[in-house]
């Protein structure tokens, strides 16, 4: 099995950082200004962990494994005791199954999007002419678009939010801070670093200035964000991974995916388009999973961070692209047991 | 030189410019934007050396 990719292809994949920049960096410092407040915490005055929440944390993203391997039941079944880590993604599916995370990550600046996570005031609105999440592997109940669902994630997240830490960063969009606010999470503030901040014109440090939150790398999604989030903040010694498949299972055509019909356009040939779509063979299982650029970045970009990694990291999404000689992969069950 | 000659003379017939994009140059950009759609314009980008920085 594959398992590498072409180097074109690669090298397409190393330069989408850039696009980025270009995509977002008014929005990052604008949102940075639109979210300075008087009396904010940021991630310098989070309260000391102890005991078993010290010693272990999980990280839980929104791929599809979380749903296919049962993640959260699993930890609630098994009474988890280590600090549980969801990205914005995936708290309404833990709290659904009553499994209240400690800490919940967001940072994407997206204007409409996001705040859906956190049930959304504004959902109608909002989701117009919008097909982003169902086009998501996500809980279904959010492809649905239900405006009956989104008032009943509403009423959910406001019940448990005091109960949570929201690690929100400068770059989230208002409307996500409003309801963060409304809903009463105990919310502390970052920055993502998104150059070199040693650079004198960085914008890293152009946003450090306007409020001089700590500033944390992202990896370009939150779900990597929340892995850093545990082990450079908060020191765990050992994480566990879920739902970060960042790869599509084979089973999945490539007319489903979301760049099919725009890397369509460049293949003469049908038996051209496998190049696009890298196979990965994972290491638990021996399952085939292929990739795209966007997720292909992600896992890049994981893999450049996990070197400088202080904690013994496990994937535990049993699935997916996530691997390397280093980093580990093991079964959920394996991990809850050694912590 | 193209400064000095610019506006000197009319050219019997219309000047196009050779596209200069190669193909290569058209697939990248392309997949750029393949990429970014997959992404709905909502990623934060990156700089990989550091995990945090605050200040110095």
């Amino acid at each position: 099995m594959q398992n590498t990719v072409t180097e074109k292809f690669s090298d397409v994949v190393s330069k989408i950082t850039d696009i980025g920049k270009a995509w977002h960096s008014d929005d990052i410092v604008n949102n940075a200004y639109a979210n300075l407040a008087s009396e904010q915490k940021n991630l310098k005055q989070l309260p000391p962990i102890t005991g078993k929440k010290a010693k272990s944390a999980i990280v839980i993203s929104a791929g599809p494994s979380l749903h296919k391997f049962k993640v959260i039941h699993k930890l609630k079944e098994q009474n988890y005791q280590g600090s549980i880590i969801a990205v914005d993604g995936s708290l309404v599916k833990c709290l659904k199954q009553g499994l209240v995370p400690d800490y919940v990550l967001t940072l994407d600046p997206h204007p409409t999007r996001i705040v859906r996570w956190f049930g959304d005031d504004n959902f109608e609105e909002n989701t117009k002419h919008d097909d982003y999440f169902s086009r998501q592997d996500l809980d279904v109940d959010f492809r649905n678009n239900s405006i009956r669902e989104n008032q009943a994630n509403i009423e959910l997240v406001n019940k448990y939010a005091n109960q949570i830490k929201l690690i929100i960063c400068s770059s989230a969009p208002t409307n996500v801070t409003t309801r963060a606010l409304a809903a009463g999470f105990d919310m502390y503030w970052w920055n993502p670093i998104v150059d070199k901040p040693q650079d004198p014109n960085s914008l890293t440090r152009k946003i450090y200035q306007i409020n001089n939150y700590p500033c944390m790398n992202t990896g370009g999604t939150v779900g990597t964000a929340a892995w850093v989030f545990a082990d450079a903040i908060l020191g765990m010694k050992q994480i566990g991974i879920t739902g970060m498949d960042l790869g599509y299972h084979t089973e999945t055509p490539y007319h489903m995916t979301q760049t099919y019909y725009e890397l369509h356009e460049f293949i003469e040939d049908e038996s051209e388009l496998a190049g696009l779509f890298p196979q990965f063979t994972f290491p638990l299982t021996g399952e085939t999973f292929y990739t795209d650029p966007t997720y292909y970045w992600y896992r890049k970009n994981f893999l450049d961070l996990f070197t400088l990694s202080q904690s013994k990291t496990y994937n535990c999404s049993e699935a997916g692209t996530l691997f390397s000689e280093k980093l580990n992969c093991c079964t959920l069950d394996d991990f809850l047991a050694r912590t | 030189m193209t400064d000095l000659l610019k506006g000197n003379f009319s050219t019997q017939k219309k000047v196009v410019l050779e596209n200069s994009e190669t193909p290569e140059d058209n697939l990248e950009s392309k997949l750029k934007k393949a990429a970014l759609n997959s992404i709905g314009g909502s990623m934060v980008y990156v700089e990989r050396t550091d995990m945090t920085w605050d200040g110095e």
